[in-house]
């Protein structure tokens, strides 16, 4: 047996070599160590974590609440969109919407897993992008894919926004709901965690309602509105339906930097303008 | 359809107009699930275990996978290993965040699969680039008798930020993992240095026994200090419909991952809690896969489920 060398056979020559080198005692931890040893792990946020792109903003345009509306609710976001370029960064992603809910009945009935509805839901949100994307070309906004991500601090700089598709690109090694088939960490969970790791100064999900309810208020006229709220609060509410993905709500939790989040009705012309300029539009749900 | 401000454009669906959050919408998707391989087995061979452990370990473990190449379909992930640990000391030291030390971690692992499929080109076994690996992988799977990927799964800039520290938490082992559940693999064998789990660390307990059988509920529960494989595994295991066990063997005895290979029980088999998850009973699509689930039968029989009871 030889669990003496724990994951790492760290008396080998190799491995001496890099733990030499390491520039710091958590380096020599982490060479010799297993990265299953939650003490060691603990150690791994001490120092301050960096924000990549401090300066912009993060703006998720729904798929089913927003972009399957068509000209008459895209054309004015649009404007407002552009007519913030000159103060605002803006990387937008885009949701998927009711194609991706065709895509997912159709391969549920056909036995698709998870993974599978994860690629189907990716196409849409892609579509979608690109149409975005074609309504703001004129004025120089690129496209890009997840490869491309290294470009994207330069296109904000020179072009002040971007589009990208909101599936993560997670693809076949898509988790499984804990209920259900439909991949769990979808668009709004892929354009949230891009603010995560980028560390920008906002983020805000643009959707066709004033922000959270206490139920669907399409569907419950009686649904009451949530102005500010903490993750812990409405984990304590158990609603049947929330305005966004609870992986959002989860991954709050454990966020670096992304600890507030923003929901607006981008229906009402001035909402995004008032939300990117800091103001309280809509719902706030924190972390703290 | 209208295309009044009120209204969008919807497709017929039984999940039109629905919320995709709401629970009972959730509720009605639980189904049935295609395996896509049903015949291939996921072998992660370990970084830091095995590739970095130099050619008196390496050239057996490939010697051994050689031989089973002739018989069985093979889906090879491997670890970064070490270069991995160095390149997030550094990272860590530069204040990156979760997801650029997950970018960072698959160029280690991909270096790894290169070298393991240098060893393995003789049989036309090879490593694929990412990008096309997960779409022709079962047109690879039948062109070739195998196939290597970087075992890391492409969450990149999209890694979760973990609860405690800032390493991603979905490394290699969860990469073979997730790619075996959705394939609907025959079986995923994690090659490692130890026998499999223990129940203290026998670095510093002499007497640590060796856990030939657990549920992911129960490991969990026991919370040890350390385990061979990456912790997110025990949670993936409790949301599977295909994957319902792994097991971890020693490659320091590369006879072993024959016998795993082959269905028996040399290892730790670590297995999803009879009661987790939602309870789907598939059709068993070939005669062949019922060796997978016998290995469950067997693991789940009372005698040996936990070495340190018995």
């Amino acid at each position: 047996m030889s669990w003496t060398v724990c994951s790492c056979p760290r008396n080998r020559d190799c491995c001496q070599f890099l733990k030499t080198n390491a520039l710091t005692d958590l380096g020599d931890a982490l060479i010799s160590g297993s990265l299953t040893d939650e003490q060691l792990i603990a150690q791994t946020r001490q120092n301050e974590v960096i924000s990549i792109i401090p300066d912009a903003n993060v703006v998720k345009v729904g798929g089913q609440s927003f972009i399957d509306r068509g000209r008459s609710a895209v054309f004015p976001l649009m404007d407002e969109i552009v007519a913030n370029l000159s103060r605002h960064k803006m990387i937008i992603g885009t949701g998927a919407g009711t194609r991706a809910r065709h895509a997912y009945s159709v391969g549920l009935d056909l036995g698709m897993p998870t993974g599978v509805l994860s690629v189907l839901g990716t196409f849409v949100s892609m579509q979608n992008a690109r149409m975005i994307h074609y309504l703001l070309a004129k004025h120089g906004v690129p496209f890009v894919e997840p490869a491309q991500f290294a470009q994207l601090p330069l296109y904000l700089e020179e072009r002040r926004a971007v589009v990208f598709f909101g599936m993560p690109p997670y693809t076949f090694w898509h988790q499984n709901p804990a209920v259900g088939r439909i991949p769990p960490h979808r668009t709004d969970t892929g354009v949230y965690l891009v603010s995560e790791v980028f560390g920008t100064r906002s983020m805000i999900f643009v959707k066709d309602e004033r922000g959270l309810f206490t139920a669907d208020p399409k569907k419950d006229h009686r649904a009451k509105f949530i102005p500010k709220i903490t993750v812990e609060e409405l984990a304590a509410m158990d609603l049947q339906d929330v305005v966004v993905e609870r992986a959002v709500l989860e991954l709050m939790k454990s966020a670096e930097h992304c600890r507030s989040i923003y929901v607006i009705n981008g229906l009402e012309p001035g909402n995004l303008t008032r939300a990117l300029n800091g103001e309280h539009v809509g719902t706030v749900i924190t972390a703290d | 359809m209208s295309n009044s401000p009120s209204r969008a454009h919807h497709v017929q669906s039984f999940l039109m107009r629905e919320s995709l959050v709401d629970k009972d919408v959730m509720k009605s998707t639980e189904a049935p699930v295609v395996r896509m391989l049903p015949e291939a087995h996921v072998v992660k061979i370990g970084g830091c275990s095995i590739l970095d452990a130099g050619r008196s370990v390496v050239y057996p473990v490939v010697e051994t996978l050689s031989r089973l190449l002739a018989t069985k379909k093979l889906i090879l992930g491997v670890g970064g290993g070490v270069r991995t640990r160095h390149v997030f000391s550094v990272a860590l030291d530069l204040g990156l965040p979760t997801g650029v030390l997950a970018e960072l971690s698959a160029a280690d692992a991909n270096g790894n699969a290169h070298i393991l499929g240098t060893l393995l080109a003789p049989h036309g076994v090879v490593a694929i680039p990412p990008e096309m690996f997960g779409h022709l992988l079962p047109l690879f799977i039948e062109a070739a008798p195998g196939v290597i990927f970087h075992g890391v799964p492409p969450y990149s800039l999209w890694e979760h930020p973990p609860g405690v520290g800032r390493i991603p938490p979905h490394r290699t082992d969860a990469g073979c993992f997730l790619l075996a559940e959705c394939f609907g693999c025959k079986s995923l064998v994690l090659v490692k240095d130890v026998d499999g789990v223990y129940d203290k660390d026998p670095k510093t307990h002499a007497g640590a026994t060796l856990i030939r059988a657990i549920s992911a509920t129960d490991l969990e529960r026991r919370a040890l200090p350390t385990l061979p494989f990456d912790r997110v595994l025990l949670r993936l295991l409790g949301t599977s419909r295909l994957l319902k066990q792994f097991q971890v063997v020693n490659g320091h005895k590369p006879e072993l991952i024959e016998e795993a290979l082959n269905g028996n029980h040399v290892g730790t088999i670590v297995y999803a809690d009879p009661r987790a998850g939602a309870e789907v009973r598939l059709p068993r699509p070939r005669e062949r896969v019922v060796e997978a689930s016998s290995l469950a039968e067997v693991a789940l029989k009372p005698g040996i489920v936990d070495n340190e009871r018995s």
